[in-house]
């Protein structure tokens, strides 16, 4: 760091009790979470200390909270905090002292002060059922604010599933007719999808440190997720995974492979369909995340999770009129087994009936009686004379 | 291949003959090229490997013991993605085969086009039900045969495509990469795996009724079905109808 150039976030860290050697940790954390060289933990520090924060307003609409929570969740501050402080959030319905009139008045102030500069994080779905009337904030609903905020904004950042896909509020049968950001919103100049839930502080912290270090956006896949943070599946980067390949896996909670700490997949692990970096990183401050405790991946992060990915303790969600938590496997088997004795049934009709007739034959044969077609044979007959009497082909 | 020995019997009754029954003479007609027969061989074959191994993907029975330090799920996943390159490959070169091969191994074999394979399929539908004592002729696939086949050749292109969208997901430095459009199609990596095992049933449960239509076919029209997609050889009346050679 410059000295002089930054003492105001020096005074600002010692004020936090953040020593200057957390926050060298933190930027080469984030360095490495955005698989960066180390030469770029220098660079990181510099801009952080250094560059213009962006104006950050935080909007939050359908959703239990629990992103800001999970932001919020820190039990002693940290440098990302700081950071994040320092972004000069202007408007967090949650964490901002202001309430009601003055509280909106600072939003309004915010976005038109900084037309095109501020950077928005949305947190929750956005219901469109009913006019927009399931979510509404100072009188108006949440899918007038989102399009009054988010087009004039430099870039918005979806937090968590609900924001980014729907999430729960989304689920089927979707009663508020909810819609993730990026699809209430179309046009939104820089939409990038932090997914999961809730979403992992220590992505939105990467993606934002990111963005003032180097002035522009992470590269994301096709649903809009950042990479570096979603690039790889959960089951790819697992430490378990080891017992998947070699075959040993948790049979029943409790048993002695899950005490060991085998493969969760037969415990309907969805790792495997589940891209996010959580081996990585991990939650709460890298102490742990649900395998490393035992408990399968219920992927979260991914669109439509709560449809697709229960029952969270089985492989494969059910069969459309056979229940959702119907087993595939079984229905499969009866099925298999249905076509197996109704082919047989034919088989043996087709067969008995080719004898009965032989045997009629045989029996009418010596006295040269009238023949022995029966009544569809006549049918076929005034059917399709032309046809000559033949081997068919059934192959 | 040799011609069953056939001893000229007299026709029951003379004006309708079932098939099986027809004293007529009758000659070997290659039917199934190499190509059709390799291809089925190469599918049916794939297709017991691809069932066992992905069976034992979607929920494992093949279990690596404990304290060693084994590979069995990676190698169950290895040999599934071999015999699922055979697989695809037979599929793909059958279906090009569709549109550059012989005639009875074309796809007017499985589309019925033309209206005298509609008038066929339904003849031979009535045949099926019982309503009528001989099919139509056919010296390839019947037309109700071939619509199946139209329709289990879409559960093979189905099953290569969800197959190949989950293979996506981790092929990160393969071109293989470049399938993970396919993710949006199918709603996910968890839609494709939904997908890929309800289908693998489909296929199950038409398997059962092939094999028992062909041992059924061979016994009741003995014209040599079941082995001619070994030798390529059908055992056919010389006076048939010959609309569809």
């Amino acid at each position: 760091m410059r000295a002089g150039a930054d003492d105001a976030f020096r005074r600002e860290l010692t004020a936090r009790g953040v020593t200057r050697r957390d926050f060298m940790g933190f930027c080469s954390g984030v360095a490495a979470l955005l698989a960066l060289p180390r030469s770029a933990v220098g660079q990181i520090a510099d801009a952080l200390a250094t560059k213009p924060k962006p104006v950050l307003v935080w909007l939050e609409f359908q959703d239990c909270c629990g992103n800001s929570e999970s932001f919020l969740r820190a039990s002693k501050p940290t440098a990302a905090d700081v950071i994040l402080d320092l972004l000069s959030v202007d408007y967090h319905e949650t964490i901002m002292a202001a309430a009601g009139h003055q509280a909106e008045a600072a939003l309004e102030k915010a976005i038109t002060d900084h037309k095109g500069q501020y950077i928005v994080v949305v947190e929750g779905s956005i219901p469109t059922g009913a006019d927009g009337a399931y979510c509404t904030i100072g009188g108006k609903s949440a899918l007038q604010i989102a399009r009054t905020v988010c087009r004039d904004a430099l870039a918005v950042i979806s937090a968590g599933t609900c924001a980014a896909f729907g999430g729960l509020p989304a689920a089927s049968p979707n009663p508020t007719g909810a819609l993730s950001v990026g699809d209430a919103v179309p046009g939104i100049r820089t939409l990038i999808n932090l997914p999961a839930c809730p979403v992992n502080a220590e992505n939105l912290t990467a993606v934002i440190a990111y963005f003032i270090t180097f002035g522009k956006w992470p590269a994301t896949d096709r649903l809009g997720r950042p990479l570096f943070a979603y690039g790889k599946t959960i089951h790819d980067n697992c430490e378990r995974r080891a017992h998947f390949d070699a075959g040993q896996y948790v049979e029943q909670f409790g048993d002695a492979g899950h005490r060991i700490g085998y493969c969760l997949y037969k415990m309907g692990c969805k790792g495997p369909v589940t891209s996010q970096n959580c081996p990585n990183i991990r939650w709460n401050e890298g102490t742990n995340w649900p395998i490393g405790c035992g408990h399968p991946c219920i992927g979260c992060a991914e669109p439509a999770f709560w449809d697709k990915m229960t029952p969270f303790y089985a492989h494969l969600t059910g069969v459309p009129g056979f229940g959702t938590a119907a087993d595939i496997d079984k229905i499969g088997l009866y099925a298999t087994a249905g076509v197996a004795a109704a082919m047989t049934t034919h088989g043996l009709v087709q067969l008995g009936r080719k004898a009965y007739d032989k045997r009629k034959a045989a029996a009418a044969k010596p006295t040269e009686a009238k023949p022995t077609e029966s009544k569809a044979v006549a049918a076929k007959a005034a059917d399709e004379p032309a046809d000559k009497p033949t081997a068919g082909g059934a192959s | 291949m040799v011609a069953p020995a056939r001893a000229p019997a007299t026709p029951a009754t003379p004006t309708t003959p079932t098939p099986a029954e027809h004293g007529g003479p009758l000659e070997p007609v290659y039917v199934w090229d190499l190509v059709v027969r390799l291809s089925h061989w190469a599918i049916v074959l794939s297709m017991l490997v691809l069932t066992f191994t992905g069976i034992d993907i979607a929920r494992p029975f093949l279990h690596g013991g404990s304290g060693k330090a084994g590979f069995t799920t990676g190698y169950v996943r290895v040999i599934h993605f071999y015999a699922a390159q055979v697989f695809s490959l037979a599929v793909l070169a059958r279906l090009v085969w569709m549109f550059t091969g012989p005639r009875r191994s074309d796809w007017r074999q499985f589309i019925p086009a033309s209206a005298q394979r509609r008038r066929d399929m339904i003849g031979t539908l009535k045949f099926y039900l019982m309503l009528r004592p001989s099919p139509p002729p056919a010296t390839g696939h019947n037309p109700m045969a071939g619509l199946m086949y139209l329709g289990v050749f879409g559960l093979y292109v189905l099953m290569i495509l969800t197959g190949f969208a989950l293979y996506s997901v981790s092929a990160y430095t393969s071109y293989m990469h470049g399938w993970q459009f396919l993710l949006g199609v199918f709603h996910g990596a968890q839609g494709a795996r939904w997908l890929h095992h309800v289908t693998m049933w489909v296929l199950l449960c038409f398997a059962v009724q092939h094999f028992a239509s062909a041992l059924l076919t061979a016994r009741v029209e003995k014209n040599g079905t079941l082995d001619s997609i070994f030798t390529g050889y059908k055992f056919l009346p010389k006076d048939r109808r010959k609309d569809d050679e």
